[in-house]
Protein backbone atom coordinates (compact mmCIF):
# COMPACT_ATOMS: atom_id res chain seq x y z
CA UNK A 1 0.00 0.00 0.00
CA UNK A 2 2.93 2.20 0.53
CA UNK A 3 3.83 1.56 -3.46
CA UNK A 4 3.77 5.03 -5.18
CA UNK A 5 1.86 4.39 -8.36
CA UNK A 6 0.08 1.92 -6.46
CA UNK A 7 -1.81 5.87 -4.44
CA UNK A 8 -1.23 7.39 -7.61
CA UNK A 9 -3.52 4.77 -9.58
CA UNK A 10 -6.00 4.65 -6.31
CA UNK A 11 -6.12 8.73 -5.98
CA UNK A 12 -7.15 8.21 -10.05
CA UNK A 13 -9.92 5.54 -9.17
CA UNK A 14 -10.88 7.71 -6.95
CA UNK A 15 -11.47 10.85 -8.85
CA UNK A 16 -12.42 8.92 -12.13
CA UNK A 17 -13.39 5.68 -11.88
CA UNK A 18 -15.61 3.14 -10.03
CA UNK A 19 -14.12 3.03 -6.39
CA UNK A 20 -15.39 0.49 -4.34
CA UNK A 21 -15.89 1.27 -0.19
CA UNK A 22 -13.09 -0.37 0.90
CA UNK A 23 -10.36 1.95 -1.28
CA UNK A 24 -11.98 4.97 0.32
CA UNK A 25 -10.93 3.35 3.82
CA UNK A 26 -7.53 2.99 2.21
CA UNK A 27 -7.06 6.19 0.74
CA UNK A 28 -8.32 7.70 4.24
CA UNK A 29 -5.42 6.28 6.38
CA UNK A 30 -3.44 6.81 3.45
CA UNK A 31 -4.05 10.74 4.07
CA UNK A 32 -4.04 10.37 7.70
CA UNK A 33 -0.57 9.12 7.50
CA UNK A 34 1.19 12.36 6.46
CA UNK A 35 0.65 16.14 5.98
CA UNK A 36 2.29 16.01 2.85
CA UNK A 37 0.06 12.85 1.56
CA UNK A 38 -2.79 15.25 2.07
CA UNK A 39 -1.30 18.09 0.24
CA UNK A 40 -0.18 15.70 -2.39
CA UNK A 41 -4.09 14.41 -2.91
CA UNK A 42 -6.06 17.70 -2.13
CA UNK A 43 -3.54 19.55 -5.22
CA UNK A 44 -4.44 17.02 -7.59
CA UNK A 45 -7.78 16.72 -6.75
CA UNK A 46 -8.31 20.62 -6.98
CA UNK A 47 -6.47 20.51 -10.32
CA UNK A 48 -9.43 17.67 -11.64
CA UNK A 49 -11.88 20.05 -9.90
CA UNK A 50 -11.17 22.99 -11.62
CA UNK A 51 -10.78 21.45 -15.16
CA UNK A 52 -14.26 19.81 -15.29
CA UNK A 53 -16.35 20.98 -17.96
CA UNK A 54 -19.74 22.73 -16.76
CA UNK A 55 -21.99 24.59 -19.04
CA UNK A 56 -22.04 28.13 -17.90
CA UNK A 57 -25.99 28.41 -16.13
CA UNK A 58 -24.88 31.87 -14.66
CA UNK A 59 -27.44 33.74 -17.13
CA UNK A 60 -29.92 31.56 -15.72
CA UNK A 61 -29.29 32.16 -12.38
CA UNK A 62 -29.22 35.47 -12.30
CA UNK A 63 -32.32 35.86 -13.71
CA UNK A 64 -33.11 33.05 -11.04
CA UNK A 65 -31.89 35.60 -8.23
CA UNK A 66 -34.31 38.46 -9.70
CA UNK A 67 -37.05 36.04 -9.82
CA UNK A 68 -36.86 35.62 -6.09
CA UNK A 69 -36.11 38.35 -4.80
CA UNK A 70 -39.01 40.05 -6.54
CA UNK A 71 -41.13 37.16 -4.61
CA UNK A 72 -39.64 38.53 -1.38
CA UNK A 73 -40.58 42.12 -2.22
CA UNK A 74 -43.77 41.02 -3.06
CA UNK A 75 -44.16 39.44 0.08
CA UNK A 76 -43.11 41.85 2.23
CA UNK A 77 -44.78 44.52 0.09
CA UNK A 78 -42.51 47.20 0.25
CA UNK A 79 -41.94 49.17 -2.63
CA UNK A 80 -38.85 48.39 -4.19
CA UNK A 81 -38.07 50.81 -6.84
CA UNK A 82 -34.48 48.94 -7.72
CA UNK A 83 -37.16 46.30 -9.19
CA UNK A 84 -39.39 47.59 -11.02
CA UNK A 85 -37.24 47.58 -14.16
CA UNK A 86 -36.52 43.38 -13.36
CA UNK A 87 -40.23 43.13 -12.38
CA UNK A 88 -41.54 44.08 -15.79
CA UNK A 89 -39.19 41.83 -17.54
CA UNK A 90 -40.19 38.57 -15.49
CA UNK A 91 -43.49 39.45 -16.29
CA UNK A 92 -43.04 39.58 -19.72
CA UNK A 93 -40.33 36.43 -19.57
CA UNK A 94 -43.38 34.26 -16.96
CA UNK A 95 -43.14 30.86 -17.34
CA UNK A 96 -39.70 29.53 -18.57
CA UNK A 97 -38.46 26.34 -19.48
CA UNK A 98 -35.17 27.58 -19.84
CA UNK A 99 -35.22 31.11 -18.20
CA UNK A 100 -34.08 33.69 -20.13
CA UNK A 101 -31.67 36.85 -18.45
CA UNK A 102 -33.21 40.32 -20.60
CA UNK A 103 -30.92 43.28 -19.58
CA UNK A 104 -31.57 46.50 -20.30
CA UNK A 105 -29.53 49.05 -22.40
CA UNK A 106 -30.26 52.48 -22.05
CA UNK A 107 -29.97 54.19 -25.57
CA UNK A 108 -31.44 57.90 -26.32
CA UNK A 109 -34.68 57.03 -27.90
CA UNK A 110 -35.52 54.84 -24.12
CA UNK A 111 -34.96 51.44 -23.06
CA UNK A 112 -34.06 48.06 -24.90
CA UNK A 113 -35.01 44.62 -23.51
CA UNK A 114 -32.74 42.21 -24.38
CA UNK A 115 -32.90 38.25 -24.98
CA UNK A 116 -29.72 36.41 -25.74
CA UNK A 117 -28.23 32.87 -25.42
CA UNK A 118 -25.22 31.46 -25.67
CA UNK A 119 -23.52 29.37 -28.07
CA UNK A 120 -24.28 26.03 -27.36
CA UNK A 121 -27.65 26.27 -25.92
CA UNK A 122 -31.06 27.37 -26.74
CA UNK A 123 -33.83 28.91 -24.86
CA UNK A 124 -37.49 29.71 -24.84
CA UNK A 125 -39.26 33.02 -23.63
CA UNK A 126 -42.53 33.76 -23.50
CA UNK A 127 -43.73 37.64 -23.96
CA UNK A 128 -46.04 40.01 -22.87
CA UNK A 129 -48.66 39.57 -25.67
CA UNK A 130 -48.14 35.80 -25.07
CA UNK A 131 -46.14 35.29 -27.97
CA UNK A 132 -43.90 32.25 -27.69
CA UNK A 133 -40.08 32.68 -28.98
CA UNK A 134 -37.71 29.52 -29.15
CA UNK A 135 -33.98 31.37 -29.64
CA UNK A 136 -31.84 28.87 -30.86
CA UNK A 137 -27.77 29.38 -30.08
CA UNK A 138 -26.11 32.05 -30.56
CA UNK A 139 -28.91 34.15 -30.80
CA UNK A 140 -30.21 37.61 -29.75
CA UNK A 141 -33.90 39.08 -29.65
CA UNK A 142 -34.40 42.85 -28.27
CA UNK A 143 -37.50 44.56 -28.18
CA UNK A 144 -38.15 48.06 -27.06
CA UNK A 145 -39.54 48.33 -23.00
CA UNK A 146 -42.63 49.98 -24.19
CA UNK A 147 -43.72 46.45 -25.92
CA UNK A 148 -47.31 45.30 -25.41
CA UNK A 149 -50.39 43.73 -26.86
CA UNK A 150 -50.83 46.69 -28.85
CA UNK A 151 -47.06 47.16 -29.87
CA UNK A 152 -45.56 43.96 -31.16
CA UNK A 153 -42.14 44.49 -32.43
CA UNK A 154 -38.91 42.54 -32.11
CA UNK A 155 -35.62 42.62 -33.51
CA UNK A 156 -33.87 39.52 -34.22
CA UNK A 157 -30.32 38.48 -34.80
CA UNK A 158 -29.69 34.80 -35.18
CA UNK A 159 -32.24 32.25 -35.42
CA UNK A 160 -35.71 32.02 -33.52
CA UNK A 161 -38.96 30.10 -34.09
CA UNK A 162 -41.85 31.99 -33.42
CA UNK A 163 -45.53 31.01 -32.08
CA UNK A 164 -47.36 34.06 -32.68
CA UNK A 165 -50.37 34.62 -30.24
CA UNK A 166 -53.10 35.73 -32.91
CA UNK A 167 -54.25 39.23 -33.04
CA UNK A 168 -55.58 40.53 -36.12
CA UNK A 169 -55.65 44.35 -35.57
CA UNK A 170 -51.58 44.62 -34.39
CA UNK A 171 -49.67 42.79 -36.38
CA UNK A 172 -46.34 41.18 -34.80
CA UNK A 173 -43.28 42.66 -36.65
CA UNK A 174 -40.53 40.87 -36.59
CA UNK A 175 -37.13 43.09 -37.79
CA UNK A 176 -34.02 41.85 -39.13
CA UNK A 177 -30.94 43.13 -40.65
CA UNK A 178 -32.15 41.96 -44.40
CA UNK A 179 -36.02 41.77 -43.92
CA UNK A 180 -39.14 42.25 -41.63
CA UNK A 181 -41.57 40.06 -41.55
CA UNK A 182 -45.29 40.92 -40.02
CA UNK A 183 -47.77 38.22 -39.32
CA UNK A 184 -51.08 38.45 -36.88
CA UNK A 185 -50.89 35.00 -35.96
CA UNK A 186 -48.75 32.37 -37.09
CA UNK A 187 -45.91 29.49 -36.61
CA UNK A 188 -42.84 30.52 -38.45
CA UNK A 189 -38.62 30.08 -38.31
CA UNK A 190 -36.57 33.06 -38.93
CA UNK A 191 -32.71 32.27 -39.77
CA UNK A 192 -30.34 35.67 -39.90
CA UNK A 193 -27.15 34.62 -38.35
CA UNK A 194 -24.86 36.86 -39.72
CA UNK A 195 -21.99 34.49 -40.59
CA UNK A 196 -24.42 32.90 -42.77
CA UNK A 197 -24.43 33.61 -46.71
CA UNK A 198 -28.03 33.32 -46.82
CA UNK A 199 -31.03 34.37 -44.42
CA UNK A 200 -34.59 32.91 -44.31
CA UNK A 201 -38.03 32.61 -43.46
CA UNK A 202 -39.81 29.49 -43.40
CA UNK A 203 -44.06 29.22 -42.37
CA UNK A 204 -45.24 26.73 -40.19
CA UNK A 205 -48.85 27.45 -40.34
CA UNK A 206 -50.86 31.00 -41.26
CA UNK A 207 -49.85 33.80 -43.52
CA UNK A 208 -46.99 35.99 -43.59
CA UNK A 209 -45.61 38.60 -45.30
CA UNK A 210 -42.27 39.63 -46.37
CA UNK A 211 -40.55 42.90 -46.69
CA UNK A 212 -36.88 42.93 -47.85
CA UNK A 213 -35.02 45.55 -45.71
CA UNK A 214 -34.20 48.98 -47.98
CA UNK A 215 -36.67 48.54 -50.42
CA UNK A 216 -40.28 48.18 -51.71
CA UNK A 217 -40.51 44.06 -52.17
CA UNK A 218 -43.13 42.58 -50.56
CA UNK A 219 -43.75 38.70 -50.29
CA UNK A 220 -46.68 37.30 -49.32
CA UNK A 221 -45.42 33.51 -47.95
CA UNK A 222 -47.82 30.47 -47.51
CA UNK A 223 -47.69 27.63 -44.88
CA UNK A 224 -45.14 24.86 -45.95
CA UNK A 225 -42.50 27.48 -47.90
CA UNK A 226 -39.43 29.18 -47.18
CA UNK A 227 -38.14 32.72 -48.29
CA UNK A 228 -34.34 32.49 -48.79
CA UNK A 229 -32.44 35.80 -49.52
CA UNK A 230 -28.76 35.87 -50.60
CA UNK A 231 -27.32 38.64 -48.36
CA UNK A 232 -25.14 39.59 -50.86
CA UNK A 233 -26.31 39.47 -53.95
CA UNK A 234 -29.73 40.34 -52.67
CA UNK A 235 -31.52 37.70 -54.96
CA UNK A 236 -34.00 35.46 -53.72
CA UNK A 237 -36.34 32.47 -53.63
CA UNK A 238 -39.26 31.56 -52.08
CA UNK A 239 -40.01 27.48 -52.78
CA UNK A 240 -41.28 24.76 -50.73
CA UNK A 241 -39.64 24.09 -47.83
CA UNK A 242 -38.70 21.08 -45.60
CA UNK A 243 -40.74 22.14 -42.20
CA UNK A 244 -39.67 19.81 -40.24
CA UNK A 245 -36.15 19.71 -40.50
CA UNK A 246 -35.96 23.84 -40.40
CA UNK A 247 -37.81 24.03 -36.75
CA UNK A 248 -36.42 20.38 -35.18
CA UNK A 249 -34.11 22.43 -33.42
CA UNK A 250 -36.56 23.86 -31.22
CA UNK A 251 -37.47 20.77 -29.66
CA UNK A 252 -33.44 20.05 -29.36
CA UNK A 253 -33.14 17.88 -32.54
CA UNK A 254 -30.78 18.24 -35.38
CA UNK A 255 -32.19 17.04 -38.56
CA UNK A 256 -30.32 18.15 -42.06
CA UNK A 257 -31.48 17.09 -45.10
CA UNK A 258 -28.69 17.26 -47.93
CA UNK A 259 -27.22 20.15 -46.83
CA UNK A 260 -23.30 21.12 -47.90
CA UNK A 261 -20.55 20.47 -45.89
CA UNK A 262 -19.65 23.97 -44.76
CA UNK A 263 -23.40 24.48 -43.31
CA UNK A 264 -23.22 21.43 -41.93
CA UNK A 265 -19.88 21.99 -39.97
CA UNK A 266 -21.21 26.21 -39.07
CA UNK A 267 -24.20 24.21 -37.83
CA UNK A 268 -22.61 22.01 -35.70
CA UNK A 269 -20.56 24.71 -34.52
CA UNK A 270 -22.83 26.78 -33.17
CA UNK A 271 -25.16 23.89 -31.82
CA UNK A 272 -22.06 22.31 -29.55
CA UNK A 273 -19.90 25.41 -29.67
CA UNK A 274 -16.68 24.06 -30.51
CA UNK A 275 -14.70 24.86 -33.53
CA UNK A 276 -14.28 22.81 -36.53
CA UNK A 277 -11.50 23.64 -38.66
CA UNK A 278 -10.84 22.66 -42.27
CA UNK A 279 -8.84 23.09 -45.66
CA UNK A 280 -9.16 20.78 -47.82
CA UNK A 281 -11.69 21.73 -50.84
CA UNK A 282 -12.33 18.26 -51.31
CA UNK A 283 -15.12 18.46 -48.59
CA UNK A 284 -16.85 21.28 -49.96
CA UNK A 285 -17.73 18.90 -52.18
CA UNK A 286 -20.20 16.66 -50.04
CA UNK A 287 -23.91 17.06 -48.71
CA UNK A 288 -24.73 15.71 -45.81
CA UNK A 289 -28.14 14.17 -44.68
CA UNK A 290 -28.80 12.93 -41.18
CA UNK A 291 -31.00 13.22 -37.98
CA UNK A 292 -29.67 13.26 -34.04
CA UNK A 293 -30.73 14.53 -30.94
CA UNK A 294 -29.10 17.27 -28.63
CA UNK A 295 -27.60 14.00 -26.39
CA UNK A 296 -25.42 12.90 -28.93
CA UNK A 297 -21.84 14.34 -27.71
CA UNK A 298 -19.98 15.98 -30.52
CA UNK A 299 -17.65 13.03 -30.48
CA UNK A 300 -20.70 10.57 -31.63
CA UNK A 301 -21.26 13.30 -34.47
CA UNK A 302 -17.84 13.01 -35.30
CA UNK A 303 -17.62 9.51 -35.27
CA UNK A 304 -20.90 8.90 -37.74
CA UNK A 305 -19.25 11.79 -39.64
CA UNK A 306 -16.06 9.31 -39.99
CA UNK A 307 -17.83 6.08 -40.73
CA UNK A 308 -20.25 7.14 -43.05
CA UNK A 309 -17.74 9.52 -45.10
CA UNK A 310 -14.53 10.07 -46.15
CA UNK A 311 -13.42 12.05 -43.32
CA UNK A 312 -11.27 11.92 -39.83
CA UNK A 313 -10.98 14.42 -37.19
CA UNK A 314 -8.12 15.11 -34.94
CA UNK A 315 -8.74 17.40 -31.32
CA UNK A 316 -6.38 20.45 -32.07
CA UNK A 317 -7.32 22.45 -28.40
CA UNK A 318 -9.63 22.08 -26.01
CA UNK A 319 -13.24 22.97 -27.86
CA UNK A 320 -11.43 22.67 -31.33
CA UNK A 321 -10.85 19.57 -34.13
CA UNK A 322 -9.49 19.35 -37.09
CA UNK A 323 -11.86 18.02 -39.61
CA UNK A 324 -9.25 16.17 -42.78
CA UNK A 325 -10.46 15.02 -46.07
CA UNK A 326 -9.36 11.16 -46.04
CA UNK A 327 -10.60 9.91 -50.40
CA UNK A 328 -11.39 6.05 -49.82
CA UNK A 329 -8.63 4.03 -52.09
CA UNK B 1 -16.61 49.68 -7.91
CA UNK B 2 -18.45 46.51 -9.88
CA UNK B 3 -22.51 46.03 -10.17
CA UNK B 4 -23.87 43.55 -9.22
CA UNK B 5 -24.92 42.05 -12.52
CA UNK B 6 -21.29 42.00 -13.57
CA UNK B 7 -20.66 40.32 -9.98
CA UNK B 8 -22.69 37.79 -10.79
CA UNK B 9 -21.82 37.03 -14.11
CA UNK B 10 -18.27 36.83 -12.99
CA UNK B 11 -18.29 34.80 -10.15
CA UNK B 12 -20.97 32.20 -10.48
CA UNK B 13 -19.49 29.88 -12.12
CA UNK B 14 -16.22 29.96 -10.45
CA UNK B 15 -18.51 29.56 -7.00
CA UNK B 16 -20.60 26.58 -8.69
CA UNK B 17 -17.37 24.51 -9.77
CA UNK B 18 -15.46 25.63 -6.12
CA UNK B 19 -19.15 24.01 -4.27
CA UNK B 20 -19.03 21.03 -6.61
CA UNK B 21 -15.98 20.16 -5.36
CA UNK B 22 -17.77 18.92 -2.02
CA UNK B 23 -21.39 18.90 -3.17
CA UNK B 24 -22.45 16.03 -5.25
CA UNK B 25 -26.05 17.29 -6.15
CA UNK B 26 -26.27 19.84 -8.42
CA UNK B 27 -29.19 21.85 -7.50
CA UNK B 28 -27.82 22.06 -3.63
CA UNK B 29 -24.37 23.30 -5.24
CA UNK B 30 -26.67 26.43 -6.79
CA UNK B 31 -28.74 26.55 -3.81
CA UNK B 32 -25.47 26.99 -2.11
CA UNK B 33 -23.90 30.11 -4.48
CA UNK B 34 -27.69 31.68 -4.74
CA UNK B 35 -27.74 31.99 -0.94
CA UNK B 36 -23.80 33.47 -1.17
CA UNK B 37 -25.62 35.79 -4.15
CA UNK B 38 -28.43 36.95 -1.47
CA UNK B 39 -26.08 38.07 1.09
CA UNK B 40 -24.17 40.02 -1.05
CA UNK B 41 -27.44 41.84 -2.25
CA UNK B 42 -28.58 42.06 1.27
CA UNK B 43 -25.47 43.30 3.13
CA UNK B 44 -24.39 45.94 -0.06
CA UNK B 45 -20.70 43.77 0.43
CA UNK B 46 -21.03 43.94 -3.54
CA UNK B 47 -20.41 47.47 -3.26
CA UNK B 48 -17.05 47.18 -1.82
CA UNK B 49 -13.50 46.95 -3.89
CA UNK B 50 -13.83 43.89 -6.33
CA UNK B 51 -10.52 42.35 -4.33
CA UNK B 52 -12.52 42.46 -1.11
CA UNK B 53 -15.90 41.09 -2.55
CA UNK B 54 -13.82 38.38 -3.72
CA UNK B 55 -12.37 37.15 -0.51
CA UNK B 56 -15.38 37.54 1.16
CA UNK B 57 -17.13 35.49 -1.52
CA UNK B 58 -14.99 32.48 -1.68
CA UNK B 59 -14.74 32.48 2.04
CA UNK B 60 -19.01 32.50 2.33
CA UNK B 61 -18.66 29.58 -0.35
CA UNK B 62 -16.16 27.73 1.96
CA UNK B 63 -18.20 28.36 4.67
CA UNK B 64 -21.19 27.14 2.89
CA UNK B 65 -19.12 23.84 2.03
CA UNK B 66 -18.29 22.79 5.35
CA UNK B 67 -21.42 23.47 7.15
CA UNK B 68 -22.75 21.64 4.17
CA UNK B 69 -21.01 18.32 4.84
CA UNK B 70 -21.39 18.98 8.45
CA UNK B 71 -25.29 18.84 7.68
CA UNK B 72 -24.85 15.39 5.63
CA UNK B 73 -22.93 13.86 8.25
CA UNK B 74 -25.78 14.77 10.79
CA UNK B 75 -28.78 13.57 7.96
CA UNK B 76 -26.43 9.94 7.53
CA UNK B 77 -25.59 9.80 11.38
CA UNK B 78 -25.92 5.83 11.64
CA UNK B 79 -23.58 5.34 8.43
CA UNK B 80 -20.47 5.31 8.42
CA UNK B 81 -19.11 7.05 5.64
CA UNK B 82 -16.23 7.34 4.43
CA UNK B 83 -16.17 9.35 1.27
CA UNK B 84 -18.00 12.49 3.58
CA UNK B 85 -15.27 12.11 5.87
CA UNK B 86 -12.36 12.63 3.65
CA UNK B 87 -14.46 15.56 1.39
CA UNK B 88 -14.66 17.15 5.36
CA UNK B 89 -10.69 16.81 5.96
CA UNK B 90 -10.79 18.22 2.20
CA UNK B 91 -13.03 21.29 2.91
CA UNK B 92 -11.24 22.06 6.45
CA UNK B 93 -7.76 22.19 4.18
CA UNK B 94 -8.90 24.86 2.69
CA UNK B 95 -10.85 26.73 5.66
CA UNK B 96 -7.19 27.16 7.14
CA UNK B 97 -6.19 29.65 4.20
CA UNK B 98 -5.33 27.16 1.38
CA UNK B 99 -6.69 28.51 -1.85
CA UNK B 100 -8.05 26.49 -4.62
CA UNK B 101 -6.83 26.96 -8.15
CA UNK B 102 -10.66 27.80 -8.59
CA UNK B 103 -9.82 30.57 -6.58
CA UNK B 104 -6.69 31.67 -7.77
CA UNK B 105 -6.78 31.77 -11.44
CA UNK B 106 -9.38 32.19 -13.68
CA UNK B 107 -10.92 29.16 -15.46
CA UNK B 108 -9.46 29.91 -18.97
CA UNK B 109 -6.14 29.37 -17.89
CA UNK B 110 -6.73 26.39 -16.71
CA UNK B 111 -8.15 25.07 -20.02
CA UNK B 112 -4.81 26.83 -21.63
CA UNK B 113 -3.22 25.07 -19.31
CA UNK B 114 -4.75 21.50 -20.72
CA UNK B 115 -4.30 22.03 -24.32
CA UNK B 116 -0.76 22.67 -23.65
CA UNK B 117 -0.05 19.45 -22.25
CA UNK B 118 1.83 16.75 -23.69
CA UNK B 119 -0.54 14.71 -26.27
CA UNK B 120 -0.48 11.31 -23.96
CA UNK B 121 -1.62 13.12 -21.22
CA UNK B 122 -3.93 15.46 -22.90
CA UNK B 123 -5.73 12.97 -24.56
CA UNK B 124 -6.73 11.14 -21.13
CA UNK B 125 -7.71 14.56 -19.47
CA UNK B 126 -9.93 15.27 -22.06
CA UNK B 127 -11.40 11.99 -22.52
CA UNK B 128 -12.35 12.12 -19.20
CA UNK B 129 -13.09 16.53 -18.09
CA UNK B 130 -14.55 17.29 -21.88
CA UNK B 131 -16.64 13.93 -22.52
CA UNK B 132 -17.20 12.67 -19.13
CA UNK B 133 -15.91 9.47 -20.17
CA UNK B 134 -14.97 6.50 -16.91
CA UNK B 135 -11.68 5.28 -16.61
CA UNK B 136 -12.37 1.65 -17.53
CA UNK B 137 -14.37 3.75 -21.33
CA UNK B 138 -11.28 5.42 -21.72
CA UNK B 139 -9.45 2.00 -21.65
CA UNK B 140 -11.58 0.88 -24.14
CA UNK B 141 -11.41 3.47 -26.66
CA UNK B 142 -7.94 4.38 -26.57
CA UNK B 143 -7.30 0.25 -26.32
CA UNK B 144 -4.97 0.26 -23.50
CA UNK B 145 -5.09 -1.29 -19.75
CA UNK B 146 -6.96 0.61 -17.35
CA UNK B 147 -4.47 1.18 -14.95
CA UNK B 148 -2.42 2.47 -18.30
CA UNK B 149 -5.56 5.52 -17.83
CA UNK B 150 -5.57 5.37 -14.45
CA UNK B 151 -1.67 6.26 -14.53
CA UNK B 152 -2.02 9.00 -17.36
CA UNK B 153 -4.23 10.53 -15.53
CA UNK B 154 -2.75 11.46 -12.39
CA UNK B 155 0.36 11.82 -13.81
CA UNK B 156 -1.47 14.38 -16.21
CA UNK B 157 -3.06 16.07 -13.46
CA UNK B 158 0.28 16.39 -11.83
CA UNK B 159 2.07 17.70 -14.83
CA UNK B 160 -1.02 20.48 -14.71
CA UNK B 161 -0.31 21.15 -11.08
CA UNK B 162 3.30 21.89 -12.06
CA UNK B 163 1.88 24.19 -15.14
CA UNK B 164 -0.47 26.27 -12.72
CA UNK B 165 2.26 26.45 -10.04
CA UNK B 166 5.27 27.36 -12.57
CA UNK B 167 3.06 30.23 -13.54
CA UNK B 168 2.39 31.63 -10.09
CA UNK B 169 6.28 31.80 -9.74
CA UNK B 170 6.75 33.95 -12.60
CA UNK B 171 4.88 36.25 -11.45
CA UNK B 172 6.08 36.48 -7.64
CA UNK B 173 10.00 36.91 -9.61
CA UNK B 174 8.30 39.87 -11.82
CA UNK B 175 6.80 41.26 -8.30
CA UNK B 176 10.28 41.51 -6.65
CA UNK B 177 11.78 42.58 -9.35
CA UNK B 178 9.59 45.44 -8.96
CA UNK B 179 9.85 46.16 -5.69
CA UNK B 180 13.93 45.91 -6.26
CA UNK B 181 13.35 48.72 -8.65
CA UNK B 182 11.75 50.68 -5.98
CA UNK B 183 14.53 50.23 -3.72
CA UNK B 184 16.83 51.58 -6.30
CA UNK B 185 14.73 55.27 -6.39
Amino acid sequence: MEDKAYIEDLIARYLNGNCPPTEYQELKLWLEESAEHEKVFFSVKDIWDSSRTYHDKSEDQLTLFYKNQFEKAKKSKQLWIRYSTVAAAILAVGLLITTLLPYTKTANTGQELVFSVPLGSRSTATLADGTEVHLNSGSKLSYSSDFSSINRVVYLTGEAFFDVESDSEHPFIVKTADFNVKVTGTQFNVCTYTENNYSSTTLAEGKIELQIGGSNQNFEIKPGEKFELDRQTRKYILGSADIESEIAWKDGEFIFRNIPFPELVKKLERWYDVRLNYSDEGLQRFSYTGRFKNQETIWQVLDALKLTSPIDYQKTTFREFKLIYKPLK
Amino acid sequence: MPDFDSLFRKYQQRLLLYTLKFVESESDALDIVQNIFVAVWENGKYRQEEDLVQAYLFSAVKNSCLNYIKHQKVVRKFEHDVALEIKEMEALHYQSGEKSLIEKESLKQINDAIDSLPDIYREVIFLSRFDGLKNHEIAERLNIPVRTVETRIFRGLNALKEKMSQKSFVILLFMRDLSVNVNFK
